[in-house]
């Protein structure tokens, strides 16, 4: 609740603009009740919300008419990781994780974003404002490194909030890193926040330090001692979950579990510990050992519960960094076909940024004062047969024309686009 | 369920199966004596128990492009009719789908069910039974012989409405062996679940995949010019085995070679007796491969993955060659660079003939959710596909390129039925199938859990059951 009072403190000046837009005769959902305003209308001037509801469009502002359609916060991938990639399967084009080399927590994602990479391009056309850059898994450390927060505004300087998070793997990759447990992955983990700790004492001391973590590592971990910023943990087992919650209690640190197949099975405690679940909602087979009790009703379970969840939609790895707005969406709706109520599931796709990682002073809310990330769909935007007609970040309408759509245009046949 | 039912009483069943069977073969088939003659297998696959249904008052999506709100009248594990207020005679039971939406049963023509086994483990990253990796041509695989019928993927898409389903080799050979088609029933043997007498099918692959998997062995063409000089190199050769053969035939004795299986199964699909899928992106690489397999008058009837398929839409359609495509993957490697989610709708635009596949498991239990994304992306650039024409992209259309269209794939007198009951619009994300009927059986009900066969993998596995 601390973030969304913080949300209204406005501190984050908006860049200035003079434009004044109106979106009118729509159903706009505002993540502040749970049900929509009908044939409502949308004001926004200098990068922030002016008015939502009754209001008419004031004098000289351009009028977008909704046509039936609806408006919504602009989304929020919880976990992807556009901006890193631009080619999977071409490792010069990747630089999502660290495959070898001396660094595993203090591999800082933010110094490989690139703004200008296709996947940042569509994502943004998909309506997507809000990101959280994950690392990929490290070869060499659990700790894989920082992630990233960034907000899809045009131009180069997209990253909000460096080093926002610290990102472990634990299951079956971590297993593998750790030396061939699961239980090796929370010996470690525990140890580097042992050793982080240690080391903050020490650190102005002379001579060797005898520990597992080098000094840029132990740097990396302080911050989720000091609770500045959370541990995101790759955890799909309910035992690994579990062990989350242990070490969320020991260490008196905060905790986000990343995939939590299993999580449903630890609800209860995960709303006790007041721990987020960043989750697939298209997860329903066993994919591996670590999700045989993956279900497609694990969103609403874990709702229900009081869990806080965000989605992050993996489609076996193509999804976390290609189409992430389509696939947020359809993952929503698939949630919500198995249970969770539609105001929910829009949540976990347009507040992951404040929900799950407390970034407290982007969009996610439409009412007066709130930063102006918005798209207006010329559908039900959980049908992924919808799509955007207008995305706004921080404001300012955003281009939807992509690389794709020139070549569609290019290709299309002669009697569609003359 | 009771699996006993059809492990047993083989014969019980084939007056109708045959009764319906309209093999789609476009030569006759050469005397059973060469090596390479195809004789489809009728299999050991038993319907489930059914009784007659008569389904009301649904909005339905026949796959032929029709759509119409009436009656479907079942009888005998086929379609009996089709309209409005028809009669029952014979007082079968009926089932209200009113405001609810009937389709074909889905059907997905690219899968690695039972052989991308799950869960995967260290080990089958090591080993794999998604192809024999052993050679750029390995023809004379046969990948029915690795398919695990307790593959949980089967059952979550037959509750996705699919009920059949193709298992292709995969990607990194050439020449990757044949297919088989499978209904997604509970089975024990693959033998149980085989689409009785369906044509196996020749994988194929161009590009990235092979070259890699020769890369991997160390040896074998790893350009692109490589393969296209292998591939003639092996049709010639083909070419050359047949014309021996059949000069044997002719009473010229001693000319009869050694048998070759990897050569017999390519000379099938020369004759056009197994569908060609060839597994390929790029516009020139299809272009090419459709080119030089012409040369030796072969065919391609699909053309999988296809991420430039609109590109060469009308050449594509002129060939008859079918586009299995997905409506949205892009950008993951080089080879899929320039598509677009607009691919099938274009390739339907210029009278070619889009299909969805799933290749992945987790969307083995979305084709209709794929193909309603590609068709909107059609509509957004200005094309009219309208709910009765997309179906087609995942019933008819792939039920015509296995070979299978005349039993499958539509909602018409004499046809399977193979049917779905869907609580809504089957392309929205809120619909759910309700009912899944394969051969009039009820395979699947939604509002029936308990009548459900769990796969073996998941009996009795703790993080399946509720939490007490």
């Amino acid at each position: 609740m601390k973030y969304i009072l913080a949300v209204f403190a406005l501190f984050m000046a908006a860049p200035a603009m003079a434009e004044t837009v109106a979106i009118t005769g729509a159903r706009i959902w505002t993540n502040s009740s749970e049900a929509p305003l009908e044939n409502a209308t949308i004001v926004i001037a200098n990068g922030r919300v002016v008015s939502v509801g009754d209001a008419p469009a004031p004098a000289g502002a351009r009028i977008i008419p909704a046509n039936g359609g609806v408006v919504t916060p602009a989304l929020s991938a919880a976990a992807t990781r556009i901006g890193l990639v631009e080619m999977l399967s071409a490792k010069d084009t990747d630089d999502r994780a660290v495959a070898s080399g001396p660094l595993g927590a203090a591999f800082d994602v933010s110094r490989a974003v690139d703004a200008n990479s296709l996947t940042v391009q569509e994502a943004r056309a998909q309506g997507v404002a809000r990101a959280m850059l994950l690392p990929g898994e490290a070869a060499h450390s659990i700790l894989s490194g920082q992630g990233a927060l960034v907000r899809l505004v045009s131009g180069p300087d997209i990253v909000s909030k460096p080093r926002a998070t610290l990102f472990a793997v634990a299951g079956r990759g971590g297993a593998e890193v750790a030396g061939g447990s699961r239980g090796a992955v929370w010996t470690l983990l525990r140890n580097a926040m042992d050793e982080a700790r240690t080391y903050r004492t020490r650190k102005r001391a002379t001579g060797p330090r005898d520990q597992l973590l080098n000094h840029m590592d132990a740097e990396a971990v302080l911050p989720v001692l000091d609770r500045r910023i959370p541990l995101a943990v790759s955890a799909q087992r309910e035992a690994d979950i579990r062990q989350a919650i242990a070490l969320a209690q020991d260490y008196n640190v905060r905790v986000v579990i990343i995939g939590g197949a299993e999580a449903w099975r630890a609800a209860p405690e995960l709303a006790v510990a007041g721990i987020p679940v960043v989750l697939d909602p298209l997860d329903e087979l066993p994919v591996n050992f670590d999700m045989i009790g993956a279900r497609r009703d694990n969103a609403a379970l874990l709702a229900r519960a009081g869990v806080p969840i965000a989605f992050s939609v993996s489609g076996q790895g193509i999804y976390l960094s290609y189409n992430v707005g389509p696939a947020l969406r359809e993952g929503a709706g698939i949630a919500v076909a198995n249970g969770l109520p539609y105001a929910q599931a829009l949540r976990a796709i347009t507040l992951g940024h404040l929900r799950v990682w407390g970034e407290n002073t982007g969009g996610g809310r439409l009412a007066a004062g709130e930063v102006a990330d918005l798209v207006l769909w010329d559908g039900d935007p959980l049908e992924p047969a919808s799509a955007p007609q207008a995305v706004f970040i921080e404001g300012r309408e955003v281009s939807r024309t992509t690389r794709q759509i020139l070549l569609r245009d290019r290709y299309a046949p002669q009697k569609v686009l003359p | 369920m009771k699996y006993g039912s059809w492990i047993t009483g083989a014969g019980a069943a084939l007056g109708i199966m045959l009764a319906s069977v309209q093999p789609a073969f476009p030569k006759p088939l050469p005397p059973a004596s060469v090596p390479y003659a195809v004789k489809p297998v009728r299999g050991a696959y038993q319907p489930m128990p059914r009784k007659d249904v008569l389904i009301r008052g649904a909005t339905i999506l026949d796959g032929a492009g029709g759509r119409l709100v009436g009656d479907i009248l079942v009888r005998n594990g086929h379609i009996a009719a089709l309209g409005q207020n028809l009669d029952n005679a014979n007082g079968v039971a009926e089932i209200d789908a009113r405001g609810r939406w009937v389709t074909p049963g889905l059907i997905d023509i690219h899968t690695h069910y039972g052989t991308y086994l799950l869960p995967q483990t260290a080990a089958e990253a090591d080993v794999s039974d998604v192809i024999e990796e052993g050679d750029l041509n390995v023809a004379d695989t046969w990948i029915e012989h690795a398919v695990r019928p307790q593959d949980p993927t089967f059952s979550r898409a037959l509750a996705g409405g699919v009920t059949a389903l193709q298992v292709l080799p995969g990607s990194s050979a050439l020449f990757g062996g044949r297919s088989v088609v499978l209904k997604p029933v509970p089975a024990v043997t693959v033998e149980q679940m085989r689409f009785p007498h369906a044509p196996q099918g020749l994988k194929m692959a161009c590009g990235t995949n092979p070259a890699n998997g020769s890369a991997r062995r160390g040896r074998g063409a790893n350009s692109r010019q490589g393969q296209i000089a292998f591939i003639r190199r092996t049709l010639y050769e083909a070419q050359h085995y047949m014309a021996q053969w059949e000069g044997d035939m002719r009473g010229r004795k001693g000319h009869a070679p050694r048998r070759d299986q990897r050569i017999d199964t390519i000379v099938a699909a020369m004759r056009g007796d197994l569908p060609v899928h060839l597994h390929c992106y790029r516009a020139d690489d299809i272009a090419t491969w459709i080119s030089v397999l012409g040369e030796f008058k072969m065919s391609v009837d699909v053309v999988h993955h296809a991420t430039e398929a609109y590109k060469i839409a009308p050449l594509l359609a002129k060939k008859n060659v079918c586009a299995a495509v997905w409506p949205d993957w892009w950008g993951f490697k080089r080879e899929a660079e320039d598509s677009i989610p607009e691919n099938a709708a274009f390739v339907d635009a210029a009278g070619g003939c889009a299909i969805m596949h799933s290749d992945i498991p987790v969307l083995g239990s979305l084709l209709h959710i794929e193909a309603a994304k590609a068709a909107a992306a059609g509509r957004r650039a200005g094309l009219d596909i309208p709910p009765e024409r997309a179906i087609r992209w995942i019933t008819s259309n792939p039920a015509r390129a296995m070979g299978l269209g005349g039993e499958i794939g539509t909602i018409a007198p004499g046809m399977n039925a193979d049917l779905v009951i869907w609580s809504a619009d089957p392309f929205s994300i809120y619909a759910h199938a309700d009912q899944v009927f394969i051969d009039g059986a009820v395979a699947y009900d939604r509002m029936a859990p308990d009548k459900r066969r769990v796969p073996d993998f998941e009996l009795g596995r703790p993080q399946r059951e509720d939490m007490p």
